[in-house]
């Protein structure tokens, strides 16, 4: 146990200095995601390369491991962690109302991506593998669930980067990603259980079938209702903690929990995960969970994406690279056409097409459940799974730089979204002397709001601006040079005012104060004589 | 803080003016906050003094007596110093005096009324003749100024001020703001 242990806080330590660096290097000096540079730091420093590499009496850094994953259970734990904070916070930051207002576009997205690829997928398995005769038989069947499962954590991680997640194409992507694993793991369970009464030489027990897939399908839908419903509720209830640290902490245990619950249901825990963050990300303390859940995820995601590196066989892929390359090629082309032509018809233009085919191209944890889930059933070979992981590896390594530079150029929706209803808004303006006056009285106002029980949200754009919020209760702060301007509903027009007001009286204490206070300048003289006194006094 | 001040910012209002039928949630819940913060025995209709500080002391004395304040000397003092940065008298005859301050744990609130009405200061110029107090905790964290703001949005319009002016008893007062 404690050389489990030790081993583990070794590995550890080596994957987060190994990831940085790498992550810093692909970020900085290639210009790409910096995921890439985790996914690359984990096939170097992984079992089958330089951590299979006996140190003295240590033995390996990376043992490999028997089974379907070559790390140690101990790591993939944490790899697992990182992965639900990963979708956690990728949740958290999914614009609710928008996302719902793309859920319609995301299933038709969702769903042609799923079907293209599967069929294709299971179509050139058929064509090319000597053994395979027919699209029903096991090795068809898993092959062409692994072309279907998108891995949104990849792609979130990129729109996030680039600050596109919550654009129409960001958040249809990240919508049917999330459906694309539910219809994945369903049809995982239909796969399987396909094969199992096939290897065993029966006929299909559709009813079976049926009943994992309403669970799957049910638990997801029940989850996304209540946790919509529930959560500003409990956030209100835990606000009385008092703390935004507690609150922040729980509701990731609360994602742990419904992580674990959808593993339970027959999904994967990421969905759970995903579902968490969602639900929290509407209510009004979103931002301050979601800063310190992606602290905690800084250190926790990069053992995922390094673990997911570390699983490449490269002695595997080799005995199958053409096929790999060409089931790669197909699973592409499967993503990009069946997700891409469908968003055609719904709004997106060729730009947003190819956007949403980028950003649904790259296969992740779902893809490697699939393969695993086929390897251990004696479905697919160590081949076939090195397919699988070659897919993995080839998508996630083609999306990122394709999806960047995608989402280059202008709007890829052809209608633009409808500006929030402004006919009951009324605008305070305030004009200071210069810009800093103007900043100094911002941070005033945010800290007069913060005692009323509002949370203060930064909003990136070309004008600096803020959301103050508390419930339903939304303003909108924006310095525009030395000017600042408070948008509120009429009906609160009473309280920005008396804000206001209140902050301006105290601005004019402080002022008052310091005109009492000593001539800086002085001040600083009298530093600097008292400098050269001491040397006066040393040299004398 | 004096008048001329606030010409330094310069103010700009751009509103559109529509009427809203205000009936969502974040009236609901002020509606319980008046509720639990106001009674019959924190409203008195028949203000005495004639004097700015007199109404203020007569407004503390009315929290005194409900047990809602008991350092009543460091409680004037706090008003007081807010009275000296700006004055709280605002427009046709309504003043708000409030202050932040360690002697409360939580929102209180009177109200007083003076028809005759008296020299406070007010923005305006006009004399002030009803008053509405609040004192608010200095650390904690809770809609203070909105409770201000929501009682001061009642009483926008010169039909309401001129019932509660009329307003023979406390119960006709509380009336006003729907309780």
């Amino acid at each position: 146990m404690a050389h489990e242990m030790m081993l583990l806080a070794l590995q550890l330590g080596v994957i987060l200095v190994a990831t940085k660096l790498s992550g810093w290097f692909f970020s900085r000096k290639l210009k790409q995601p910096k995921v890439l540079g985790e996914l690359v730091a984990g096939m170097v420093i992984g079992p089958y390369v330089l951590g299979a590499i006996p140190l003295g009496h240590l033995g390996p850094l990376f043992p490999p491991m028997e089974g379907t994953i070559p790390v140690s259970p101990e790591l993939y734990g944490i790899a697992t962690v990182g992965s639900i904070l990963l979708l956690f916070s990728s949740g958290l930051e999914t614009d609710l109302p928008t996302f719902l207002r793309f859920s319609g576009k995301a299933s038709v997205v969702g769903l042609g991506g799923v079907v293209v690829s599967f069929l294709l997928g299971a179509g050139i398995t058929v064509l090319l593998h000597p053994s395979v005769h027919s699209i029903m038989e096991p090795e068809a069947l898993f092959l062409g669930t692994i072309c279907t499962a998108t891995s949104i954590g990849i792609t979130a991680r990129i729109l996030g980067e680039t600050k596109k997640i919550s654009s129409p194409e960001g958040v249809t992507i990240l919508a049917a990603a999330v459906l694309d694993d539910v219809i994945s793991i369903v049809l995982l369970s239909v796969v399987v259980g396909i094969s199992t009464v096939e290897m065993g030489g029966g006929s299909i027990a559709w009813g079976g079938i049926g009943q994992v897939a309403l669970k799957a399908v049910g638990f997801w839908a029940i989850c996304m209702v209540l946790g919509i419903l529930a959560a500003p509720h409990l956030t209100k209830r835990m606000k009385r903690l008092e703390s935004l640290g507690v609150i922040a902490e729980i509701s990731f245990g609360i994602a742990l929990l419904l992580a674990g619950l959808s593993e339970m249901a027959g999904l994967a825990m990421i969905i759970g995960a995903y579902i968490a963050g969602l639900s929290f990300s509407q209510t009004d303390v979103s931002t301050e969970i979601t800063e310190r859940v992606k602290a905690v995820g800084d250190y926790f995601i990069p053992v995922f994406f390094a673990v997911m590196g570390m699983m490449v066989d490269f002695q595997a892929v080799g005995s199958v690279l053409v096929f790999g390359i060409v089931f790669s090629l197909i699973a592409f082309v499967g993503k990009l056409v069946g997700c891409g032509l469908p968003s055609m018809f719904v709004g997106f233009n060729i730009k947003g097409a190819l956007r949403i085919g980028a950003g649904m191209l790259p296969r992740g944890e779902v893809t490697l459940i699939v393969a695993g889930i086929g390897l251990a059933s004696g479905a697919i070979g160590a081949d076939m799974f090195g397919v699988a992981v070659m897919t993995m590896l080839l998508a996630s390594v083609a999306a990122p730089p394709l999806l960047v530079q995608s989402f280059k150029g202008g709007s890829g929706y052809k209608k633009k979204l409808e500006a929030p209803q402004e006919t009951d808004m009324i605008t305070l303006e305030l004009e200071f002397p210069s810009e800093r006056a103007a900043d100094f009285l911002r941070r005033s106002i945010a800290d007069a709001f913060r005692s009323e029980g509002f949370f203060i949200r930064t909003i990136e754009g070309s004008v600096r601006s803020w959301q103050i919020r508390k419930d339903e209760v939304v303003f909108l702060l924006r310095r525009r040079g030395a000017n600042l301007e408070l948008t509120a509903k009429q009906e609160q027009e009473a309280f920005v005012r008396l804000m206001l007001m209140e902050t301006l009286v105290d601005f004019q204490e402080f002022v008052d104060s310091l005109k009492s206070m000593e001539q800086p300048e002085m001040m600083g003289a009298g530093l600097l004589m008292n400098m050269f006194a001491q040397e006066n006094e040393s040299s004398g | 803080m004096n008048l001329h001040t606030l010409y330094l910012c310069r103010f700009r209002i751009a509103s559109k003016q529509v009427s809203i039928a205000s009936n969502d949630q974040w009236w609901y819940h002020i509606g319980m906050k008046i509720r639990s913060v106001l009674n019959p025995a924190l409203v008195t209709t028949s203000l005495k003094s004639s004097t700015k500080d007199g109404i203020i002391g007569e407004l503390l004395d009315i929290l005194v007596a409900e047990k809602k304040i008991s350092d009543k000397q460091k409680v004037l003092k706090d008003v007081m110093e807010r009275e000296k940065k700006m004055s709280t008298g605002i427009q046709h005859g309504v003043a708000i005096p409030h202050a932040k301050t360690t002697a409360v744990k939580e929102l209180v609130a009177c109200i007083g009324l003076k028809p005759e009405g008296v020299d406070f200061d007010s923005l305006d110029g006009e004399p002030s003749r009803i008053f509405i107090m609040t004192l608010s905790p200095v650390d904690r964290v809770g809609p203070h100024v909105q409770f201000l703001a929501e009682i001061s949005t009642i009483i926008k319009t010169q039909e309401s001020r001129t019932r509660l002016l009329q307003a023979k008893s406390a119960q006709e007062v509380l009336a006003v703001f729907g309780l």
